[in-house]
């Protein structure tokens, strides 16, 4: 898995936190399991190249931080809605950048041949039908 | 030297470039975005975000409690949009005329440029057969407690229903030219015809010589020169407000950025024993059409979300996050729209980016929780076993910025739809709106371009 814009470290870190946001769980896999990380640079390559050198940078201090560290700052996020202060608009925005990365790599129709189990799209049960002539 | 140049191709700038062109007139069309087609449009949610959206799929007001979507590409927002067309009410143009004292916002006067736009598009109005099960058990509910309801009128002319199209697809641009974005509907035919229009080329600064406009702009990181006699400026209410911002004129026009408003909506979910699969079909096909709430000033829409905007959601991850998921296909939703103040503030700051200051008031919260009440009141009626209501708010709707109104000191553009001092700089699109209406303003931005459209066509003498 390599990418075009973002840091081995930064992709090491997406799929560190989306492990941790998508745990294997009952039917479900984990993020990493699945691969969808793999078409990143689909959604990446549109940013304007501050925005990619700023996520690069964000990811990169992330990879490095340890697991529980790295768990606390998405607890502080998860309940940053609720909270007030000078950082909680910061905590929002990671909260939502994340997020937003992670879920467009896991519900996603792009899925590398070498992941053989069930597609999260088909296990939540999301079949789009498009009619087109 | 162009007679007209017009910045973006949304219902505003597709109405008025469409009409410009039909009537012969030298224009050039400049659109931030790509020119896409049913071909062409992305086939997935995430590409949609990444490929379509400004900001690679949501802006934040500066407390990054409020999400706002607006799209780049040819046809603007409305590429995305469900096409649901209204026309104001009473109450609503009352409420504009009141903040802006510009008299001819009434029905009746707007009626022949509201007959026009309608006459252009193909427009739907829902039956009771086709109505998804999401929407079956909101209006049982609804009848049960006492909310009215009414079927929800869409631009759209064949969405192929009876071979189980689903219309979700289109949030991502409609793949069947069906939904009347002012692409289908206006510019598609035009271009191929020979419209003047440049793509992916955003203007960046707007100099006013007299009786001449100069335009900076990036085609694609190149710096590019445009000259005209007049402009449209239609980059709607971020796009039209940041331009006149980033080029000056404030201090002309100290309302610039002021009085910006988006009907933030809340979304909550029901969950049910039986499949709903809300998802599928026409999956928008009626809201609340109820005197009371209308005055209350909020409405309830049953709608859905595709899978990672509805996870989106929910901050919680894990467990949490994956017991919605797994239930995506037996949850119900409604929204409450509320009708908010006019309290926000669009402004740029020293590196040319947008901040949008956005205070939810406390009216506005209060519209926002008797909402939410009555939703859950609603699913719990329907059946629902739970209700998850999510804290995030989005607003869709983006209005203001650069208002319309008599008085230079507390509006942009004077009700000739020229920018307050400037003879050759026009506006007619959502950032005109003195206040939030608490109606789709779709069609309204369309017949105010319909308006300036007949203005200009004639003031030329047909042109
Ligand atoms: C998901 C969603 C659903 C919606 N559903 C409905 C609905 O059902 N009914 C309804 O009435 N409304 C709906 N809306 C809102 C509606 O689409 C907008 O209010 C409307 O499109 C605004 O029109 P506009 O012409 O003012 O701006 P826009 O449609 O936003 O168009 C502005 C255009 O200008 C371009 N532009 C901006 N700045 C520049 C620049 N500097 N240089 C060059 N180009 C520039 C942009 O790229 C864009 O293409 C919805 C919105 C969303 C996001």
């Amino acid at each position: 898995m390599a990418s075009n814009y973002l840091s081995n470290s930064a992709l090491k870190a997406i799929n560190r936190i989306g492990d941790m946001m998508i745990p294997r769980n009952g039917e479900f896999p984990s993020f990493s399991e699945v691969g969808g990380i793999a078409y990143i640079d689909d959604l990446v390559s549109y940013a304007p190249p501050a925005d990619i050198k700023d996520l690069n940078l964000l990811l990169t201090i992330l990879a490095f931080m340890p697991n529980f560290v790295l768990r606390w700052l998405l607890n502080r996020m998860e309940n940053s809605m609720e909270s007030s202060g000078p950082l909680a608009p910061i905590f929002r925005m990671l909260d939502v950048g994340l997020r937003g990365l992670i879920f467009s790599c896991y519900y996603t129709e792009k899925i590398p041949a070498s992941y053989t189990g069930k597609k999260p799209l088909d296990i939540i049960g999301f079949d789009l039908t498009r009619v087109e002539d | 030297m162009y007679d007209y140049i017009i910045i973006g191709t949304g219902p505003s700038g597709g109405n008025i470039a469409h009409n410009l062109f039909k009537a012969g007139a030298n224009i050039l069309v400049l659109e931030a975005g790509k020119l896409m087609n049913k071909k062409t449009f992305p086939r997935t949610e995430a590409d949609t975000s990444a490929r379509l959206y400004w900001g690679g799929g949501i802006e934040f007001d500066t407390d990054a409690k409020m999400g706002f979507l607006r799209t780049r590409v040819v046809g603007g927002t409305s590429i995305v949009n469900q096409c649901l067309l209204d026309r104001f009410d009473d109450i609503a143009f009352n409420d504009w005329k009141a903040e802006s004292g510009v008299n001819w916002f009434t029905n009746e006067q707007l009626a022949k440029h509201y007959d026009t736009v309608e006459h252009a598009l193909a427009l739907h109005t829902f039956t009771a057969n086709e109505m998804n099960r999401n929407a079956q058990l909101f209006t049982q509910s609804c009848d049960k407690i006492g909310v009215k309801w009414g079927y929800l009128r869409k631009g759209q002319s064949d969405c192929a229903q009876e071979r189980g199209n689903d219309c979700m697809a289109c949030l991502g641009g409609c793949h069947r030219d069906s939904k009347q974005s002012s692409y289908a509907g206006y510019l598609r035919d035009d271009i191929a015809a020979g419209l003047n229009i440049q793509t992916e080329t955003e203007v960046t600064q707007i100099v006013n010589n007299g009786n001449t406009v100069t335009l900076h702009a990036l085609q694609q990181g190149k710096p590019l020169t445009f000259q005209a006699k007049n402009i449209v400026l239609a980059g709607g209410a971020f796009g039209t407000t940041k331009m006149l911002l980033q080029s000056g004129f404030k201090k002309q026009l100290p309302a610039l950025g002021k009085n910006f408003s988006t009907h933030p909506q809340f979304m909550s979910f029901g969950l049910f024993n039986e499949e709903i699969h809300a998802y599928k079909g026409y999956f928008q096909t009626v809201a609340s059409k109820d005197p009371n709430l209308r005055q209350k000033g909020y409405k309830l829409e049953n709608v859905f979300a595709p899978p990672i905007s509805a996870a989106m959601l929910f901050s919680r991850t894990g467990a949490y996050h994956q017991e919605i998921m797994r239930n995506y296909t037996r949850m119900t939703c409604i929204e409450v729209a509320v009708r908010d103040e006019n309290a926000g503030e669009i402004k740029v700051d020293n590196k040319g980016k947008l901040t949008i200051d956005k205070p939810f008031t406390a009216q506005d919260r209060r519209r926002r929780d008797e909402g939410r009440e009555l939703i859950a009141n609603i699913l719990t009626n329907e059946g629902a076993k739970k209700v998850y209501a999510s804290p995030f708010s989005v607003g869709l709707h983006l209005m203001g910025g650069s208002v319309m109104g008599t008085d230079s000191a507390k509006s942009v553009v004077d009700p000739e739809f020229r920018v307050h001092g400037y003879k050759n700089m026009f506006v007619a699109d959502s950032s005109i709106y003195p206040n939030a209406p608490g109606i789709n303003p779709s069609l309204t931005i369309m017949a105010l371009a319909q308006k300036l459209s007949d203005q200009l066509i004639g003031a030329n003498h047909g042109i």
